[in-house]
């Protein structure tokens, strides 16, 4: 039962970190091997608000979205819009973007490293016990659940809901018939890669209130987000929560009931027991 | 209202359409007849900015210039495409298509009753609002194709092969639909190898041949012209 609750607590910041992932890549056809740094560079935002400011991270969260939107719009805008011109199909739009945004990688990585170093960083936020059933959970992490919960359900409500999510979902789906019903497929895409960092920021955040970071961990993430993307089914919102869960609880349980040093090869056998028996994803369907 | 003169559309070396002229007014269809490869696709796409048109081309809606505008601006002045293949978002809802259709500006304000109209003419897409697009039957997918564009409030409504795939009672019922459509005010410009249905609806055709223009009259008079019954009625005057 602990590791359940242990697992889904994690699973719920994952979900952010991959539902940014799959919006970039489900909607504006990149894979951004950067997304990792994103995260990162959110957590050390958020622990330098706390640390110098006493900001609290949640309070945070609304400073550093809007900033994470922006930065990866411009990103978009001067370094991913030029490949986006000249691909002549989607298969080398995916190949030039992997390669941008690895190289991409290690130029944030690198920033970040000249910044705060290679050192550890961690703050404490509501570190305190809270009781759910009677077992003890960290507070931060109760939190940050809640608050992946809420952040969430508001994509969904304007993925769903809303006539931009909605042509969010249709340049997703079929770009081609998207301009014909007179949407800019160039800026909804740009905006779905700026939205998608957005969110993995805000799973950055959430993530640096109880777990210890460094600058070079952006890849670690990334790997994690690829795998829930792929598990969940390309472009799929409900999928990529599932699998964020399921990964959530595997790694934890893992963790405690074998040894912590497995939880990355836990993923990834994980991820190739996917690859094996749904390679369309959880709860994709076959293409036809 | 939609004007087209001397439209050329080429690939690479390869010339589809040259100096092609033609006009499509409110209320009335008009009908593109000619062979597979004639350029007849050719000339809705670049109508609709999906394909650029050479240098020299000049269209203009209700007066104003639109070549080279970008295809999501195109919808924006009035013209909407039904492509062939439709074109639907497989994976979205029938509400969430025809929702999509009105995304245009100049559609919002009068969404619900545009919805309305669609409702009207395609019933069936009200008793399947909340139904994903791709599990629908053929002749269901077009009426959403269709729908989604009326939508967007176009002027002028153009769809590519419509009838492709679909059984001819089902055409029939389509073509019925397309003169309503007309009736209710919108421009229609019909790209169609059923010359047959598509003349007995349409007000006026244009033959088309190796990327030219080879003829223009009304449909009544080429019904019974005996160059268009040798080539798309089947050969019999009887059957026209």
């Amino acid at each position: 039962m602990q590791i359940i609750v242990t697992g889904t607590l994690l699973g719920g910041t994952y979900a952010l970190i991959a539902l940014g992932l799959t919006l970039q890549y489900g909607a504006a056809r990149i894979m951004n091997l950067a997304n990792g740094e994103t995260l990162v560079a959110a957590g050390f935002v958020a622990f330098w608000l706390f640390t110098a400011l006493g900001v609290n991270p949640l309070l945070g969260m609304v400073l550093i979205a809007p900033m994470a939107l922006a930065l990866n719009w411009l990103i978009y805008a001067w370094l991913l819009r030029p490949l986006v011109r000249r691909a002549k199909n989607r298969g080398m739009l995916e190949v030039d973007s992997i390669l941008a945004t690895f190289g991409l990688l290690f130029l944030f990585q690198g920033l970040m490293l000249l910044g705060f170093g290679g050192g550890y960083f961690s703050y404490k936020f509501l570190a305190e016990p809270f009781l759910i059933l009677g077992e003890p959970y960290g507070l931060n992490r109760v939190v940050a659940f809640v608050a992946a919960v809420i952040v969430a359900s508001l994509l969904y409500l304007f993925l769903y809901h809303t006539r931009q999510g909605t042509a969010v979902r249709a340049v997703a789906v079929d770009p081609a018939s998207a301009r014909l019903v007179a949407i800019d497929v160039a800026r909804t895409a740009a905006f779905a890669f700026a939205l998608g960092g957005a969110l993995t920021a805000c799973g950055g955040i959430l993530l640096s209130t109880f777990y210890t970071f460094n600058a070079s961990m952006g890849v670690i993430f990334t790997m994690k987000a690829l795998i829930i993307v792929i598990m969940g089914g390309v472009g799929d919102v409900r999928g990529a929560t599932l699998a964020a869960l399921i990964l959530g609880i595997t790694e934890t349980a893992v963790a405690s009931l074998i040894d912590p040093g497995l939880t990355l090869a836990a993923n990834y056998a994980l991820f190739v027991l996917v690859l094996l028996f749904r390679p369309q994803g959880i709860l994709g369907r076959a293409s036809a | 209202m939609l004007e087209v003169s001397n439209l050329g559309v080429c690939y690479g070396r390869h010339t589809a359409l040259q100096g092609v002229s033609l006009h499509v007014e409110k209320g009335e269809i008009s009908v593109m007849l000619g062979a597979n490869g004639a350029g007849k696709s050719s000339l809705l796409k670049a109508v609709a900015g999906i394909v650029p048109a050479e240098p020299g081309t000049e269209i203009r809606m209700n007066g104003r210039a639109i070549s080279g505008l970008d295809a999501h601006l195109i919808v924006e002045q009035g013209i909407a495409l039904v492509p062939e293949g439709r074109g639907v978002f497989g994976e979205l809802t029938v509400e969430e298509n025809l929702a999509l259709g009105a995304f245009a500006k100049r559609a919002r304000g009068s969404e619900k009753s545009t919805l309305g109209l669609v409702h009207e003419l395609f019933p069936r897409l009200a008793e399947r609002k909340r139904q994903q697009v791709r599990t629908m039957s053929g002749g269901e997918q077009q009426m959403v194709a269709i729908g989604r564009a009326l939508m967007s409030r176009p002027d002028i409504l153009m769809l590519d092969e419509p009838s492709l795939g679909l059984s001819p009672l089902l055409s029939k019922d389509l073509f019925k639909s397309l003169k309503r459509i007309a009736v209710s005010g919108f421009g229609i410009l019909l790209v169609e190898q059923n010359a047959k249905l598509s003349l007995k609806i349409a007000d006026r055709g244009y033959l088309i041949e190796n990327g030219a223009i080879t003829g223009e009259d009304t449909a009544d008079n080429l019904r019974h012209n005996p160059a268009v019954i040798n080539a798309y009625l089947g050969g019999h005057r009887g059957n026209a």
